[in-house]
């Protein structure tokens, strides 16, 4: 760490003391401060210039659809379609990933040989598979599926490897000495030692399979997000647009914040003394 | 809460990031499964009295209070026989529907209501 | 390093455990090769499902010849090019002037939070009836996608400057200006550069996607009219092509840049971990 590094501590305003325990209270209801500035902002650049309706609408209309179209049923199934379709593929991806980056970290030579090679799928995104998919398995959910899981199980795999190979040597060492068999090491050292770092690639993998998920839905076209706002497309109703692209953030937001970083503080809380 | 090795686990729950998992999750649920906690409360208001208890095929008309988009059709129709409009756009008839199909559509809960077909 | 490879070896196996370390990561692509071979000898699937490694070679050589090739990595790599340095300088502006206030920083973080959680892809239906299909749609995408990278890691290593160095320079005389080009600037670069490298990486990928609703001409394009005609040598064709130059670009190109520039201030970075 050099002098460049060095975190430094974040200024206080001074505030008067009743003030500042207000705004305690407060900063659950900060966050939203400048959403509402935003919203604001839009409504008054529709209502100042003359759009028509398929370029852009007021809020108000973006959020009167999103309301009928949640009372038809419509956007439960499709937040559930693509819901679903995330939460598999993280299950798989984790059930096919944590276990290759187990194999595979504990050697030098296996983990150096599957890094380039990683890296270089990285490289050719999901989608750019997505032709030979379709043509593989059709305009199904399982093409979906596929191209996701592809996007998740790298990052999770090489954080898997980083997190095994983080694990300094003489805990194995010293469970070995005591008798400890395959198994045990696994689950009370490795397993342990790297799964914040499992986390974190978790974390990361599933905001690249979200993004990746929408651009399926957008070509495969059988439900989902994806699929509403690029259908959408084609009738110009820019407020189902403009709603999708709404609740696909504020989706993505709930999972990411509201599951996964607690999960993530969580084990690191936990298992994170290995963490450099 | 004294902090033991027992309690870490329940003060884990509680702390910041406990409660957030469990509103992250109860927010979710909610989004996922509110739709069809309330179609399934409200079934018995959708079914037609005289199609309660039925035992075996029945034809009925679904009846929407908006009008049906192709996403609705292809829904509607997974439950019978779809056998055109009834008047309006926004009744539905369908043939051949079995007492478990019927079930099944008195919970949905964007249908306003479930009637019989002569 | 475990005890067992400090013992005495010979000069050889010593050698040749070197070689071994440096040619350990082509295996899994040798391997890969040698499954595809075995499995299109044993299986003869169709040549859309998967066309034999021959078809693949003789399409990407038929490419190169036609210029076509040429002409797509062009197109593609001309949008990343344009789309990159728009984000990059509106990036980094945008990220000095929040990161030097700490009330902006503060106000905006859920509103870049939101937006880069929607970034790329999914403003491509909103993009497309508002500005069309093509170049412009593609430029703007990649924007999006390296905007938001460039932005995030620029605030944060505009962050990061320690204090106590700014106010030395402002002690000894410098105004505004000067502070921020003699202690900002290079106290953010590591950040900056990796940003860069990491926003020129999504764009790259982003690209791809965002020409999948059919611009004039480039790799992603190719790729998905060569799906209308099932031609799969040449999808596959334009996937390793893809993630070559991605490899090209961030092994050869960017990581050099990134180890000199930062080197040059002594600073320390990803870079010079060897990430």
């Amino acid at each position: 760490m050099t002098i460049a590094n060095a975190p430094r501590a974040p200024a206080r305003l001074p505030l008067p003391a009743g003030l500042s325990v207000a705004a305690r209270q407060l900063s659950g209801v900060k966050i939203l401060i400048p959403f509402v500035a935003l919203v604001a902002v839009w409504w008054a650049i529709h209502a100042a210039g003359q759009f028509p309706e398929r370029v852009l609408v007021s809020p108000a209309r973006v959020w009167d659809t999103l309301v009928v179209l949640f009372s038809h049923g419509v956007l439960a199934e499709y937040i559930s379609t693509s819901m679903s379709m995330i939460g598999i593929a993280t299950a798989i991806s984790l059930a096919i990933g944590v276990p290759i980056g187990f194999l595979v970290g504990s050697n030098r030579y296996a983990a150096r040989g599957l890094e380039a090679f990683l890296r270089y799928l990285q490289g050719v995104s999901g989608i750019a598979w997505l032709p030979l998919v379709i043509i593989w398995f059709g305009f199904t959910h399982t093409t979906t599926l596929a191209v996701v899981i592809y996007t998740l199980v790298v990052p999770i795999i090489f954080n898997t490897m980083v997190g095994v190979r983080a694990v300094p040597e003489h805990y194995t060492l010293a469970l070995r000495s005591l008798g400890a068999s395959r198994m045990r090491l696994i689950t009370d050292v490795y397993l342990p030692g790297a799964l914040p770092s499992i986390v974190v690639g978790l974390r990361l993998g599933m905001g690249y399979g979200w993004r990746a998920l929408i651009a399926a839905e957008m070509l495969v076209r059988q439900g989902g997000l994806g699929d509403l706002i690029f259908g959408a497309r084609t009738s110009g109703q820019i407020d189902r647009i403009i709603g999708g692209m709404a609740l696909i953030g504020a989706l993505y937001i709930i999972v990411d914040r509201l599951l996964v970083q607690p999960l993530e503080n969580l084990t690191i809380a936990r298992w994170g003394v290995l963490r450099k | 809460m004294p902090y033991t090795a027992k309690t870490r686990r329940l003060r884990l729950l509680i702390g910041p990031d406990g409660r957030r998992f469990v509103a992250g999750l109860f927010l979710l649920i909610v989004i996922l499964f509110g739709q069809q906690v309330y179609g399934v409360a409200t079934a018995s208001q959708r079914l037609d009295p005289s199609l309660r208890g039925a035992t075996g095929p029945s034809n009925v008309i679904v009846v929407l209070d908006f009008m049906p988009e192709r996403f609705h059709n292809e829904r509607v129709a997974e439950y019978g026989t779809f056998a055109g409009r009834d008047g309006a756009l926004n009744r539905l008839r369908l043939r051949f529907v079995s007492p478990d199909k019927l079930r099944a559509l008195s919970r949905v809960s964007w249908i306003s209501r479930i009637e019989p077909f002569k | 390093m475990s005890v067992g490879t400090i013992t005495a070896m010979s000069p050889t196996r010593r050698a040749l455990g070197h070689l071994a370390w440096r040619l350990v990561p082509v295996a899994p692509f040798l391997i890969v090769l040698l499954i595809w071979i075995v499995l299109w000898d044993v299986f003869r699937p169709s040549q859309e499902t998967l066309p034999p490694v021959r078809d693949v070679v003789l399409a990407i050589h038929e490419l190169a010849v036609s210029g076509q090739l040429a002409q797509n990595v062009i197109a593609s790599l001309g949008r990343l090019v344009l789309g990159s340095l728009l984000g990059i300088v509106t990036g980094v502006a945008a990220g000095f002037v929040v990161g030097l206030n700490r009330n902006a920083a503060e106000i905006l973080n859920p509103l870049v939070v939101f937006f880069n959680a929607i970034s790329g892809i999914v403003w491509l239906p909103l993009m497309i009836t508002w500005i069309g299909i093509g170049t412009a749609l593609a430029v703007f995408l990649i924007w999006n996608t390296v905007f938001f990278i460039v932005f995030q890691n620029t605030v944060l290593g505009v962050q990061l400057v320690p204090e106590v160095l700014e106010q030395g320079v402002r002690a000894l005389g410098a105004n505004r200006m000067e502070t921020l080009r003699s202690v900002t600037l290079p106290g953010a670069l590591p950040y900056i550069l990796t940003g860069i490298r990491s926003g020129l990486g999504f764009g790259w990928r982003a690209l791809i996607a965002a020409e999948l609703v059919g611009a004039a001409s480039g790799l992603g394009t190719m790729i998905f009219d060569a799906a209308e005609y099932h031609r799969s040598d040449i999808i596959i064709s334009g996937c390793l092509i893809i993630g070559t130059i991605a490899i090209i670009m961030d092994r050869w190109l960017l990581l050099p840049i990134e180890r000199r520039t930062v080197q040059r201030w002594g600073l320390v970075s990803d870079a010079e971990a060897g990430r």
